[in-house]
């Protein structure tokens, strides 16, 4: 197990911004903690990086207790990029080469792997935020660390930015490192992630495989002369996972294998007239809208 | 430790401000030297010349290099406080070094600027003191020579101090506003409420006497009156204070208090 922690809790004043999350994420995995602005994701970050202190709970890294020096393995970007402002680029690398104790001649790999070579020695109060942000991720890259821990990864970058950081996070991934990366949009973790867990004001409101949880079924939607019966024959018939009447009209999962076909030619043989059937592609935001409400 | 330097080197060797001060405390501090050096007081019996011969330069310089202790309190606020403002201490954590680590990289940092502050003395010292003095025996040039450690450990403990209020404040402008006020108002304020025994006890107090006024009656005079009564305390110049022994014991013990409230504020604190 890369991380594990066991009810993890800390109180601001009134507010729990984390509540007994208990979380495992496996060697290899990339972990997507998903949830919108103030759920708790940054706090749990947080505590697990050894800055927040929890009020109650426990987390191990690697099987073992947490020390400071086993931090070296994990690469690094919380919130926002807290560098020195007026050290150069190469300068702010230099300070996490050496805590790092890494090979200075990493700093340039780093720096030309996200693009940020020829800004190498300008100032880091003169880089845009797309930059900035760039530069946090070339320093969670510096030393090859065995585990990334990214909140927001994608935070103030343009579309080609965005892009070009989850292809970053994507390479290291088939790389064989761990990921675990906090996100409040769906679409990020959907596309990186292998294991979420979905967090609301501080609480776990569900855990598991992404392709299981967030899981983008299609939902047919049938008007027929009697959608009561109809509703009723195909759920006794095991056709459907789920049914409900909706507008007049019944929407419905269809279980494996059925198709709307099969649905059409069901409500033949029922003798009830098919007046509309077609199919709606829910969407994962709709989803997780619906998981966070 | 090499590794611990080399992090505070990569820190602050390209940080103006930081060269800034030191600049100005070394050009200050020369400047303040020299001016007095001019002083031209024509009293019978008193040559004024006499506070830049050996070994009377040593006790002469180490008390106007106190001034400026301020200025490197300041300096080590203003390189930790950005540590935590711009949240890079977080940073440093998270990438895998100790906090207390972290805080000895500052211990480090204290000691260089303190070690500044002696060679600054030294240095200025031998160059009056060469000047000023005729009869130049090896004796007499390290004779007194000792003020130079006492005024490391009092340079250390402004900047210890400087260390704790920005651990306890974080934030630059109130840490620096805060310590000022803490040197020239608010121990002044209490030692003025507690009994007259307890005054010399006060923190402030003991680190600022470790470098006290010259006796410069009795220097200026020449040592001719080899007398008790010429001494600042003894004319009732100034109040009775501890002695050095005792003003050094009671320094180290404050320095070692403010390093640990230090070391708890940084270990519990969330980052």
């Amino acid at each position: 197990m890369i991380l594990e922690t066991s009810n993890l809790s800390k109180s601001y004043g009134p507010i729990k911004a984390a509540d007994n999350i208990s979380l495992s994420v496996e060697k290899g995995a990339a972990f997507g903690l998903l949830g919108p602005n103030g759920s708790g994701k940054t706090t749990t970050l947080g505590i697990v990086m050894s800055v927040l202190r929890p009020d109650s709970g426990s987390f191990r890294w690697f099987d073992r207790e947490p020390e400071p020096a086993l931090y070296k393995r994990i690469g690094s970007l919380i919130e926002v990029p807290n560098f020195f402002n007026y050290l150069s680029l190469r300068r702010n690398l230099e300070v996490i080469a050496r805590i790092r104790e890494t090979d200075m001649g990493e700093i340039d790999r780093v720096l030309d792997h996200t693009g940020l070579l020829k800004r190498a020695s300008s100032r880091f109060d003169t880089l845009s935020l797309g930059m900035k942000q760039r530069l946090a991720l070339a320093s969670a890259l510096l030393g090859n660390p065995e585990v990334l821990v990214l909140d927001e990864p994608a935070n103030g970058l343009d579309p080609e930015g965005i892009a070009e950081v989850r292809k970053i996070i994507i390479e290291q991934k088939a790389l064989g490192k761990t990921i675990i990366m906090a996100s409040h949009i769906l679409d990020e973790v959907e596309k990186v992630c292998s294991h979420v867990t979905i967090l609301k004001k501080g609480n776990t409101l569900a855990s598991g495989k992404v392709d299981e949880l967030l899981v983008s079924d299609q939902v047919i939607v049938v008007d027929s002369g009697d959608n009561e019966a109809l509703k009723k024959g195909l759920m006794e018939k095991g056709l459907v996972k789920s049914a409900e009447i909706k507008g007049g009209m019944i929407e419905l999962v269809a279980a494996s294998g059925v198709s709307t076909s099969i649905i059409n030619r069901f409500a033949g043989e029922k003798g009830i007239n098919i007046n509309q059937l077609f199919i709606r592609k829910s969407t994962l935001e709709e989803q997780f809208l619906e998981l966070v409400k | 430790m090499k590794r611990l330097l080399a992090l505070e080197w990569s820190k602050i060797s390209s940080y103006g401000f930081f060269r800034v001060i030191l600049i100005l405390t070394l050009s200050l501090f020369l400047l303040t030297v020299f001016v007095f050096s001019r002083v031209d007081i024509s009293v019978p019996g008193f040559t004024w010349r006499n506070l830049f011969r050996f070994p009377d330069v040593w006790k002469s310089f180490a008390w106007v290099a106190s001034w400026f202790n301020l200025l490197l309190g300041i300096l080590v606020i203003t390189v930790a406080g950005n540590e935590y403002s711009g949240r890079t201490l977080r940073q440093q954590v998270m990438t895998g070094l100790s906090r207390e680590e972290w805080l000895a990289g500052k211990g480090m940092l204290i000691i260089a600027l303190a070690i500044f502050g002696v060679a600054m003395v030294s240095l200025s010292g031998l160059i009056f003191g060469f000047i000023y003095t005729g009869d130049l025996s090896t004796g007499m040039i390290f004779k007194n020579t000792g003020i130079l450690l006492v005024y490391f450990l009092q340079a250390t403990g402004y900047m210890v101090l400087g260390l704790l209020f920005i651990s306890l404040f974080r934030s630059n402008a109130l840490s620096i506003i805060m310590y000022l006020l803490y040197f020239i108002m608010i121990e002044p304020i209490l030692r003025g409420l507690c009994p007259a025994e307890a005054r010399s006890w006060f923190p402030v107090k003991i680190i600022s006497h470790l470098t006290p006024l010259p006796e410069f009656v009795q220097v200026t005079s020449g040592d001719a009156m080899s007398a008790n009564q010429l001494t600042l305390e003894g004319m009732g110049i100034m109040p009775r204070q501890l002695d050095s022994t005792t003003t050094i014991i009671a320094a180290l013990v404050y320095i070692m208090l403010f390093a640990s409230i230090t070391y708890l504020l940084v270990k519990r604190k969330d980052l």
